[in-house]
This record gives C-alpha cells, sequence and structure tokens, in this order.
C-alpha cells in the first residue's frame, strides 16, 4: 500500500492508530541495545512461547527505548481503557504473573513503575484510560521530573520497525504538506523562526547552514546527516534511531527539499549494528510506501538514502572527515573554506548536520517555529537530550529543554550518588569538553553558559563523577583517548597530544615536577589554537578545565606522590591504606599478625598511629569502605584488628618493650621549641611525631586533662577512658609538656606563644555548639548537646529529666541520647530526614537502636514551649516529608505544614558545632566565614609562616582520624621547615613480613566482634564493644587479599 | 602462513562484492568491511587488497592508507574468539581498565597492551582481545562485548569466570 498522497497518507493513520490503541491488551518489551543487553529479547521469547502455550489474547509488540536505561527491561502493557502501564526490571521469572494480569484483566501495581493516561507525540495524540491511582504518572517520578519529549516524544511507544505507527501517531504529515504546499524558502523560514541550533555540539543556527546551501547552483547536491556518534558516554544518537528511524528520514527529506539536495546518505558509526540494521529497514519501507523515491511523497521532488558505515575512527565525526571516509579515503580533515556548502561531497555543495538536529526538524514543521521557541531559552531554544551516566543513580537519556541546571539533572532526576559518595564533578561533551565541578552546579545547561565554563555541551553526554574518581586520571584518559583517535595530519594535535600524555602519564606515576605542570598548560594552549580541526582545537578542554579547578589535586600528585581517591597505582600501597587519613600500613600488620608476629604487628600500627587503641574503637573506618574483599563478601574489618592488636599488648604488659625502644630511636635535641595548642587528637599526633625528631614541644590545653573530644565527647561505653589515658602517657613518657587549664587567647596571648616558639600547631577543635535559635531555647532544662557531654565527661552535669529529648542525628546527638539512657532517662531523638541520611557511624546507630532508644524521623524543632514556671515542656516539631535530593547527596526536607507535640522536660540541642577561632586574629592570622583556618593545602601553614593549623580546626566537624591524618602531615611539614631535612621517615623503619598473595580468598566470612549485652549495658557505662577474640583476630586478618602485592614496573 | 589461509575469500565472491557496492558513496568501506568479514580469520590479508585495487581501479597505496587507518580493520589474522573492552568515559569512570587489565593478564596479552597495541591475540588463535571507544550502552557501564553478543554491568569476577568456561571450550 502506497502513501501517494495526502489522502492515503490520512487511511494509513485511521487503520494503523488502532494497533497501538487496541481493542485487546497490548504487551510490548522495549528492545533498544541497552534493553536487549539487560535481557529484553530473553523477555519476549518468554512472553511469546507464554502466549503461545496458554493462548492468552493479546497483541505482543517490540518497541524502541523510553531513556531509563537503569531500569531496563521496561515492557508497557495497555489493557483496553486503561493506562498505560511500565513495568520494570522485567525478568524471565516475572513472564507468568504478566500473563496472569493480562488473561485477567487486572493491574498488579507491584512490579510497576510508572503510567501513562494519554500521550502527546505532538504529532499526534492518544489517550490510553484513566485509572490506577497507586501507580505514578510517568513525569511524576524523578527521573522524568522537569522532562519535556519532544525529540524522543515517540521512543517507547512505537515499533520502530513498521512505519505505519509512525504514521499513525501523525508522522509523515509534516512533509508531506512541506513538499506540496510550501516553497523552498518558506521551509528556511520556519526553521528561521524556530532558531533551532545544531545539538552536534557546536550550536550553529541550522537555518543559516540551509540557505547557504540552498543558494548554490549544482547539478548534484548532497545533504548527509552525522550519525558517527563517537564521543565515549554519548547515545542518544543511537537511540533517536534505534527507536524512531522514520523521524530522521523525514526530517533529511524536509531539509533536503528546502536545499535541493536529491541524495542524502546516513554516516553511522559501525558501532551500531542495530541501529543500522533498523535504518536499513525503514529506509526500504519508506522506500516500499514512496515516502522516498523519484517522486517523493508523490510530490516531483526526488530524494533517496543511502546508508554508510564507518569503520572506527572518531575524527570522522568532523565533517570534512566524514566526507572522506564517504569518498573512501582515509578520514583527515580539510581545512575549510572551501564549506561543504561550497564544495563538499565528491566537490557539490553538501549539507550535514546531527541525528538530533535533523529528527528536530519534523515536529517544528508541524507544530511551526513558534511553538518551538516557548520551550528552552531566548538563544537556545528546544530541548536537548542528554545521556546521565557514570555514578549516579538514575541512568539513562533524559530530555530537557535548553536552560536547565545541573543541579536538577544530578540530584533530581539522576538523584545524585547516596549519602555515602560525594559527587565532585560531571564531565560534559565528550573528549571535547571540560569537567565542571560541583560547586558549578546552579550552572543552567546550554550553549553559553557551558563555553563560559570551559566545557561545551557537545552532544550532550554527561558523566558524573564522585570522591573516586581522580581528575588526573580523567584528564589523562581523555588526551590518552584524542591522542589515539588523531588523524595525526597537523603537528599541534599529533605531536602535542603524545607530550601531552607522556606528562600526564609522569604525573599519575609520581614521576613529574611543577614545571611539568607549566609545559602541560603551554601544550593546551598551543593545541587549542593552532590545530586543524575540533578534534584537536577542544581536545585541550580537559586538562585546562581540570587544571583551572582541580589544580590543587594535581599538585598533590606532584609535589605529595599521594592520588585521593585511590585510582593512580602507583601513588598508592593499597586502597584501604590510602583512604585511611593516617596511611597507616594495613596490608602490612594484618600479615605480620597472619604470620603470629603480635609485637611487631603493634609496633607497626603504633608506628603509623600514636592513639591504636583509641582510633580502633571510634574510627569511621575509612579503609573498610574502599576494602576489596566486599567484592567477595564483606571487607576485613581491619580497624577491629588494631583495636585487638592494642588491648592484647597492653593486658599482656608487652607494650614497654615497644615503648622503650621508640623512646631509645629519639633524635638528638634540635634546639627547637614547638608550642601546640590543643591536646585532642590532632595535638597529640602532632606532638608525638615532634617530640620523637628531637624537638622541645610544650601541648596546651584549656581543660585538666589531655583527649579533647576523645575525653570529654566520647562516654565511656564507647572509649573506656583508661584506654585514652595509658596511650596518651605514653606520649608524655616521650618528653612531651603539658599545660593545662590553660586558655590561648585568654590566660596566654597567641602572640607570646608564636614569638617564643621557633613553631606553633593550632588544633583547637571545633566544638563549640551551634544553637538552633528558635523560640523558647533560652528556658531551663534546654541544653547544648557537646557541652552538656563535655560537662559529664567532667562529672559536673545537671542532673537530666525523666524524658530526655534530643535534637540532631550525629555522633554528638547519638551519644548524649545513650549517655541520657544510661542515666535512666526516657529518650527520643528527633531528626529533620530519614533514618538513611543520618550522619553517624553506622555502628552507633545500630547500638543505640538495639538498646530502644525511640528515634523520630522527618521532624523539624519548631519552638519550645514552656512549663509557665520558666521550666521546658515540650517541644513542638514541624512534620517533614522528603523532597528533592539536594547537594549532600541525600533528599531534602521539606514541610509539611502538619505539627506535633513531643512532650520533655530537657531537651538538647545536637545539630552541629563550630570552630572557635576569634583568638587567631591576634597574629594576623587567616580564617574562613564559618571560622575554621585557612591554611596550605600541602604545608598546613597558615598565613604566618612558623604557624600551621591542622585538625577540625581547619576542616570543620570531621573525624578524629581526618584530624590525626592532618596533624601527622603538619608534624613533616614543621620539621622540614625548622631543619631543612627531609627526616620525617626516618621515624618509620621497615618491618619485614611476607608477601604471598593467597589463591583464593581466605578466612570465611567477616567475624565480628562481641558486644555486651543490651541488658546488662543500658544500666551503666561498662563498654559496650568487646572486640575480637584471639582467633577471630587471626581468622579475619587471614581475610585479606593483600591487594598491596604488585608485580615491578618494568 | 598456507597460502590457502590467506586468501580465504574466493575470488568469485569479491567480484560479486564490488559489484554490489559499485561506486556508491561509502563503496570502498562497505567492500572492504565485508570481504574482512567474510573471512574465516575476519582479516583482511595483501592478497585481498592486491586483487581489490586491482579490480576496483583503486590505488593500493590508497586502500592500504584505509586499511590503517580506520581500527576496524585488520592486517593479523584474529582469534576464534573476540573480546572488546570497551573504554568509553562511562565505562571508564566505572573501572573498565582494572577489567581490562585482568583479561589482558589472563590472556597473556599485559605488555602488549601497555606498549600501546590495540589489540592482542593469543599464540594459539583462540583470543583477541581489543578495546573500543565506547558502545554507545553507556547506562549499563563497564560493558564488554564477547563475540559480538553485548554484556553489560561487567564485573572482574563474572567476567573472568565466563572467560575461563570458553578457554575449557565451553560456550559463552
Amino acid at each position: 500500500m502506497k502513501a501517494a498522497d495526502l489522502g492515503a497518507l490520512e487511511r494509513i493513520q485511521k487503520t494503523a492508530l488502532t494497533g497501538l490503541r487496541p481493542a485487546k491488551p497490548l504487551v510490548s518489551v522495549g528492545m533498544g541495545t541497552c534493553g536487549i543487553g539487560n535481557g529484553a529479547d530473553v523477555v519476549y521469547a518468554a512472553l511469546a512461547a507464554g502466549q503461545k502455550k496458554k493462548g492468552t489474547d493479546f497483541i505482543l509488540a517490540k518497541v524502541g527505548c523510553f531513556g531509563f536505561c537503569a531500569e531496563e527491561p521496561l515492557v508497557s502493557v495497555v489493557l483496553p481503557g486503561q493506562p498505560m502501564v511500565f513495568f520494570h526490571r522485567v525478568t524471565e521469572k516475572d513472564v507468568p504473573k504478566l500473563l496472569q494480569q493480562v488473561s485477567s484483566g487486572t493491574i498488579q501495581p507491584k512490579k510497576a513503575l510508572f503510567k501513562i493516561e494519554d500521550w502527546d507525540f505532538l504529532t499526534g495524540k492518544i489517550s490510553y484510560g484513566s485509572g490506577l491511582p497507586t501507580i505514578p504518572p510517568w513525569n511524576e517520578i524523578p527521573f522524568f521530573q522537569g522532562q519535556k519529549k519532544i525529540v524522543l516524544r515517540d521512543c517507547g511507544l512505537i515499533d520502530p520497525e513498521n512505519i505505519e505507527q509512525y504514521i499513525a501517531v501523525g508522522g509523515y504529515r509534516a512533509v508531506f504538506k512541506a513538499l506540496r504546499e510550501m516553497s523552498p524558502d518558506a521551509v528556511i523560514a520556519e526553521m528561521k523562526v524556530s532558531k533551532l541550533r545544531g545539538r552536534g555540539g557546536a550550536g550553529f543556527p541550522t537555518w543559516r547552514k540551509w540557505e547557504l546551501m540552498k543558494v548554490v547552483e549544482a547539478d548534484q547536491k548532497y545533504v548527509i546527516c552525522n550519525a558517527d556518534e563517537g564521543d565515549p558516554g554519548a547515545y542518544m544518537n543511537r537511540n533517536e534511531i534505534e527507536s524512531d528511524p522514520h523521524m530522521l528520514i523525514e526530517g533529511m527529506l524536509i531539509g533536503a527539499f528546502a536545499m535541493g539536495a536529491t541524495k542524502g546518505i546516513v554516516y553511522v558509526r559501525a558501532e551500531y549494528p542495530l541501529a543500522v540494521e533498523r535504518l536499513r529497514k525503514a529506509v526500504a519501507d519508506a522506500r516500499e510506501y514512496g515516502i522516498l523515491g523519484p517522486k517523493a511523497c508523490g510530490s516531483s521532488f526526488p530524494f533517496d538514502l543511502e546508508i554508510v558505515e564507518g569503520a572506527g575512527a572518531f575524527v570522522c565525526g568532523e565533517e570534512t572527515a566524514l566526507m572522506a571516509s564517504i569518498e573512501g579515503r582515509a578520514g583527515r580533515p580539510m581545512p575549510r573554506p572551501p564549506f561543504p556548502a561550497q564544495k563538499g561531497l565528491y566537490g557539490k555543495p553538501t549539507n550535514i548536520n546531527n541525528v538530533e538536529t535533523w529528527c528536530n526538524v519534523p515536529v517544528i514543521l508541524a507544530r511551526g517555529g513558534k511553538w518551538f521557541t516557548e520551550t528552552g531559552t531566548e538563544t537556545s531554544p528546544g530541548t536537548k537530550v542528554f545521556s546521565l551516566v557514570g555514578k549516579v543513580k538514575n541512568t539513562g537519556l533524559v530530555e530537557l529543554p535548553l536552560g536547565t541546571s545541573l543541579e536538577t539533572i544530578v540530584y533530581q532526576m539522576g538523584e545524585g550518588a547516596g549519602k555515602k559518595k560525594k559527587i565532585r564533578a560531571v564531565q560534559t561533551g565528550g573528549p571535547s569538553g571540560g569537567c565542571i565541578p560541583s560547586d558549578h552546579f546552579h550552572t543552567p545547561v546550554d550553549y553559553e553558559s557551558l563555553n563560559s565554563l570551559g566545557a561545551i555541551m557537545g552532544s550532550g553526554g554527561m558523566v558524573v563523577m564522585d570522591q573516586d574518581n581522580c581528575m588526573v586520571d580523567v584528564a589523562r584518559y581523555f588526551v590518552e583517548f584524542t591522542a589515539s583517535e588523531s588523524c595525526g595530519k597537523c603537528t599541534p594535535c599529533r605531536e602535542g597530544l603524545s607530550q601531552s600524555l607522556a606528562i600526564l602519564n609522569g604525573i599519575t606515576r609520581g614521576k613529574a615536577t611543577e614545571k611539568d605542570l607549566d609545559t602541560l598548560e603551554s601544550l593546551a594552549s598551543v593545541i587549542k589554537n593552532s590545530s586543524l580541526c575540533a578534534l584537536g582545537q577542544t581536545s585541550a578542554n580537559p586538562v585546562q578545565t581540570t587544571l583551572k579547578y582541580f589544580r590543587d589535586e594535581y599538585l598533590a600528585h606532584i609535589k605529595e606522590n599521594r592520588c585521593q581517591a585511590g585510582v593512580c597505582q602507583d601513588l598508592f600501597l593499597e586502597l584501604c591504606e590510602n583512604s585511611c587519613p593516617m596511611h597507616m600500613n594495613i596490608p602490612g600488620y594484618l600479615q605480620l599478625l597472619k604470620e603470629g608476629r603480635l609485637e611487631d604487628a603493634f609496633e607497626s600500627t603504633l608506628r603509623d598511629n600514636p592513639l591504636p587503641g583509641t582510633i580502633g574503637r571510634i574510627c569511621h573506618f575509612h579503609c573498610q569502605m574502599r576494602c576489596r574483599r566486599e567484592t567477595v563478601d564483606a571487607p576485613v574489618s581491619q580497624g577491629e584488628i588494631h583495636r585487638y592488636l592494642a588491648d592484647t599488648m597492653y593486658k599482656m604488659g608487652k607494650e614497654k618493650q615497644i615503648y622503650d625502644k621508640i623512646i631509645k630511636e629519639k633524635h638528638d635535641p634540635t634546639g627547637k621549641s614547638i608550642a601546640i595548642v590543643g591536646g585532642g587528637p590532632a595535638g597529640l599526633t602532632a606532638a608525638y611525631y615532634l617530640v620523637r625528631l628531637g624537638h622541645k614541644v610544650t601541648v596546651y590545653d584549656n581543660h585538666a586533662k589531655c583527649g579533647g573530644i576523645t575525653r570529654y565527647g566520647i562516654p565511656n561505653y564507647r572509649l573506656p577512658s583508661e584506654v585514652l589515658e595509658k596511650e596518651a602517657d605514653f606520649i608524655r613518657k616521650l618528653g612531651v609538656k603539658f599545660v593545662f587549664n590553660t586558655t590561648i587567647g585568654k590566660d596566654l596571648s597567641l602572640s607570646v606563644l608564636a614569638k617564643d616558639n621557633d613553631a606553633v600547631f593550632l588544633a583547637v577543635g571545633a566544638q563549640k555548639d551551634i544553637p538552633l535559635s528558635i523560640p523558647g531555647d533560652s528556658l531551663k532544662g534546654v541544653y547544648l548537646g557537646y557541652e552538656l557531654l563535655e560537662l559529664f565527661a567532667k562529672k559536673k552535669m545537671p542532673p537530666l529529666g525523666e524524658n530526655v529529648a534530643i535534637v540532631g542525628a550525629g555522633n554528638v546527638a547519638i551519644d548524649m541520647a545513650r549517655t541520657a539512657l544510661r542515666l535512666g532517662a526516657n529518650v527520643t531523638v528527633v531528626y529533620r530526614r530519614d533514618k538513611a541520611s543520618m550522619p553517624a557511624n553506622e555502628s552507633e546507630i545500630e547500638d543505640a537502636e538495639a538498646e530502644a532508644i525511640r528515634f523520630v524521623f522527618m521532624a523539624s524543632p519548631n519552638k519550645v514551649i514552656g512549663d509557665g514556671n520558666g521550666r521546658v515542656h515540650a517541644l513542638e516539631i514541624m512534620k517533614m516529608k522528603l523532597g528533592p535530593t539536594d547537594a549532600s547527596g541525600r533528599r531534602k526536607p521539606v514541610a509539611t505544614g502538619e505539627t506535633d507535640i513531643i512532650a520533655c522536660d530537657s531537651l538538647v540541642i545536637a545539630t552541629g558545632e563550630r570552630v572557635e577561632s576569634g583568638f587567631v586574629k591576634d597574629v594576623g592570622i587567616k580564617t574562613r566565614g564559618n571560622g575554621t583556618i585557612e591554611v596550605n593545602p600541602f604545608t598546613l601553614q597558615t598565613s604566618v609562616d612558623h604557624v600551621f593549623a591542622g585538625g577540625d580546626a581547619v576542616s570543620g566537624p570531621a573525624t578524629a582520624a581526618e584530624a590525626m591524618g592532618q596533624a601527622k602531615k603538619a608534624a613533616e611539614a614543621i620539621d622540614y621547615y625548622l631543619t631543612g631535612e627531609r627526616r620525617f621517615h626516618s621515624l618509620f623503619p621497615k618491618i619485614a613480613y611476607g608477601n604471598q598473595v593467597p589463591a583464593q580468598p581466605e578466612g570465611g566470612p567477616r567475624n565480628y566482634g562481641r558486644k555486651t549485652a543490651v541488658k546488662d549495658r543500658i544500666k551503666s557505662f561498662v563498654e559496650v564493644a568487646q572486640g575480637f577474640t584471639g582467633e577471630q583476630a587471626h581468622r579475619e586478618a587471614s581475610r585479606c587479599l593483600r591487594c598491596d602485592v604488585k608485580e615491578e614496573r618494568k | 602462513m598456507e597460502k590457502s589461509l590467506q586468501m580465504w575469500v574466493p575470488e568469485k565472491k569479491v567480484d560479486e562484492m564490488i559489484g554490489r557496492f559499485g561506486g556508491n558513496p561509502g563503496a570502498l568501506l562497505g567492500l572492504l568491511e565485508e570481504a574482512q568479514g567474510q573471512n574465516r580469520y575476519r582479516y583482511l590479508p595483501k592478497e585481498t587488497l592486491d586483487y581489490i585495487s586491482k579490480k576496483t581501479e583503486i590505488p593500493l597505496s590508497q586502500i592500504y592508507s584505509v586499511v590503517t587507518f580506520y581500527s576496524f580493520f585488520n592486517l593479523k589474522p584474529q582469534g576464534e574468539h573476540s573480546i572488546v573492552v570497551c573504554r568509553g568515559t562511562a565505562c571508564h569512570t566505572k573501572g573498565s581498565k582494572a577489567i581490562l587489565e585482568s583479561v589482558a593478564r589472563l590472556l597473556g596479552g599485559s605488555e602488549s597492551l601497555e606498549e600501546g597495541e590495540p589489540s592482542f591475540t593469543t599464540p594459539d588463535n583462540r583470543f583477541t582481545l581489543r578495546t573500543v571507544a565506547c558502545f554507545g550502552q553507556c547506562a549499563l557501564s563497564p560493558v564488554v562485548s564477547i563475540d559480538g553478543v553485548i554484556h553489560s554491568n561487567v564485573t572482574e569476577g563474572k567476567l573472568l569466570k565466563t572467560l575461563n568456561r570458553l578457554m575449557k571450550g565451553g560456550k559463552r
């Protein structure tokens, strides 16, 4: 049946429409390459087999991809009169239930993700049915919120291999109108009104490109579709062709007519076999129906399409290289002018546009250019399809109005990366683009704003990266790619990129200097300004943007030989050691324990960490978060082991011999004196290393004893004070002098300290509670969390009431809650977010729950209600609900308007702490807005040369291990500053141990330390976590896979 | 290598292909791809290239320029099984480098890859390992194709299991 005229087309449309909204159930399986890659073909086969076997009466169809790749395979079901329901992650096992729903006529919402009641195809509309209130409409689930489907309007809803379905939803009407009722000029005029810009990346106005070719007289003109989507990370063109090939054909035909080109070519990269296959079928069908041919759409305009497959060269995405490729030559770009519109393929005028540009054309002609400008921004109307991939929850294709912010895309649609990982950057535009750091996420996505950041929109690839991605490695990766894809013709690109790659490789191997960074920068600039084509010109962008926004990371690789993300293998021992803020040699002590050498294992931990027993109890265990054993079963409990080592040595009294050994190693006195302000974990650590290097060290603290938060903020059931006491005592034995009950800035000025000492280390921590400032917070019985914990530790806490409410869910709040519980109170913890978002240690949360502490989630404190006598009586809270994901990776709490009352006679506010650093102004030290002290990230020097700072005072509230890690780094920097010699490594003599890698994962499942029974622990402050037995510790140590053992690089 | 293996695609077949592609756009690329595909070892022996040059009257130097420029063309016999690891951005971000390295180690091609060779074929001709810049399956990264079948969300463990099975002569 041919579509020789509009009447015939309308007849086909009418008939075919019943196929999309049939009188019997319609089950469609999404069959794009992703869907098939995830098992959609198996599901389809199972449905077909089930249909045959059971004889259920329904239509089984294949459709394209709806775009939510992370949830593939997607299967949609339309029961007559009901909405179209999409089921997600469908497997073979789900098929019987699906068939059952089809035959019974009732949809079960369990595996349904969303529904569509009516769909606007923009060239047509279909109403499926309403109902099923428990299933959310498609555009109310986070991934689709804010999306507007113009280009992807048909994808996933029609069968891409059936031309009649395209016609059914209104396809090909626009081209019929154009070819029969409009002039080429009128078509271009409509394109001008639409202000459509090229979607390949450069954003050149499409109407102008067409106009330039239209006016050229020639005996043959060509239109080409650039479907050589080579950008790694981008695959929207693939989906556009696989799911709706006729849209592309229609667009090209309209354009060809406007420009007078009678031949068209689609150049598809060979890596897209399904797209090629679907397009071939579509072209064949279009010929059969008379859309293409000597009388296209029954008009007098002849037009036909050829398909040419690429052969694996990224540079062929550049238009002159693409044409050379079609002509059977190597794809090497040519200088322009002459532009393709004048002299292109085979020397004839040629117009090349990207797939997505062509795909926008039919809908512009169908709805009008003016309609098109109603979406997007003034200078960039319309939508763009982006591929959102990488370290984000919802991956897939999103189509949004231009001008949408990155924040919306990453956090709202992508739903971020969870609370455990922090998103650092988004890489846009492939190897021609750049990395945009998270603090620029408010930037709207359009051609100009991305250009201003040094990135480009490019083809629309968006790769999300988190803290485990190394930005230097990202730059190196892209340069490696462009260097290998460079055609080699021009020197700046060919030589420049290979030299840049050599430098970047050097940086990732710790063999580069700061001068290399300068060379890299000047190379980038030369390559950008003098390369022949856009591949070279834009290849510098990844380097330039990462240098601009992440320079410190490059410097850390060069100056410290450190790769924080744990990617550049030559720069760290292993992921556990790299993630540990103190870089403890974890595989080392595990191996030593395995070999039965307890003393050596303990010595190893003590050298790296002055408070092994303490940290083994309270650490957040960053090491375990990256342990590779997790890919087998569960991470190795590394921290629990170094606690075991310390506890065992102390129990046996054997630590003394190690202590004596370390004391004997003390360097000769240097004659330099160092003052340390703050005797918490950071101060103690700095003191520990500096005194061993021979300096005279004095620690000043405003408390009566040292320890800081570890003594005054962490109750005994988590950290018995005897452990801390013993470990601090060793530091005293090493010769560190302590001056207590002295507040610097009050009892003694910082300027005096700075004058009297050769160096000063500020480690005052962040212990000042941030008050909540709600009405009634000055009533009696309202306390601040950290302050209260301190008072309790000093045995000076006022008696708490019977019903204690605590606002907050960090470690301070939980510690206060568990303390109050042990004192006999009924405890309620009030938190404004949900359980999954709690910042406290996971083990603390577990323990608190086991102790039956009541948690009220999604409740934000509104005001404190008094009893009429000036004392707290209750807390009024505002009930919250979960809103969109925010920059912390958690869902933002949003007020519902409903309030509630929580009765209490004592209220503790523990919602955060800050640094008190006013006293540093005394010597002119710079601080940031939130009070934290500014330091050089590599030397930890403040704005005053010989004054250093570290710990929470610099980072804001963080973990004890991180504070100690900074202090260790500062100690090294201070020693170098004072002596000019690199002596730090002498404090870490190597302890030899075996290096056999276990052939198979050993040791069995993860061991867990014993815990005191709940009933025994809630009445006293006895330690809850009892640690490992010897047997457990040995077994656990043998679970280590020894990933640190590497072959020597030749 | 035996002469019979070098010129596996019969001349008559090549003639037919040339006739089919004719002087159409992209003819040379398409012709070379098909000639390679029809070769049992999926490569283009010199004899085939010489023959094509003679029949199409395209200079051998141009044909040589094309087959060495485009990564799709193989001038050496390929292994029975082909393993292609995607090294696109999304796959790289999700750790495809480590996957590539572990497969290379398994097959004995680590040194070759380090030196920048685009592909590695085991001496017994059973496996060829290569990379592709991007399969366009980014939402399902990391992606590896084994004998043309795309596997998504690949982990080192799963992949090595599959490869070990293949090495022992099983099916994927």
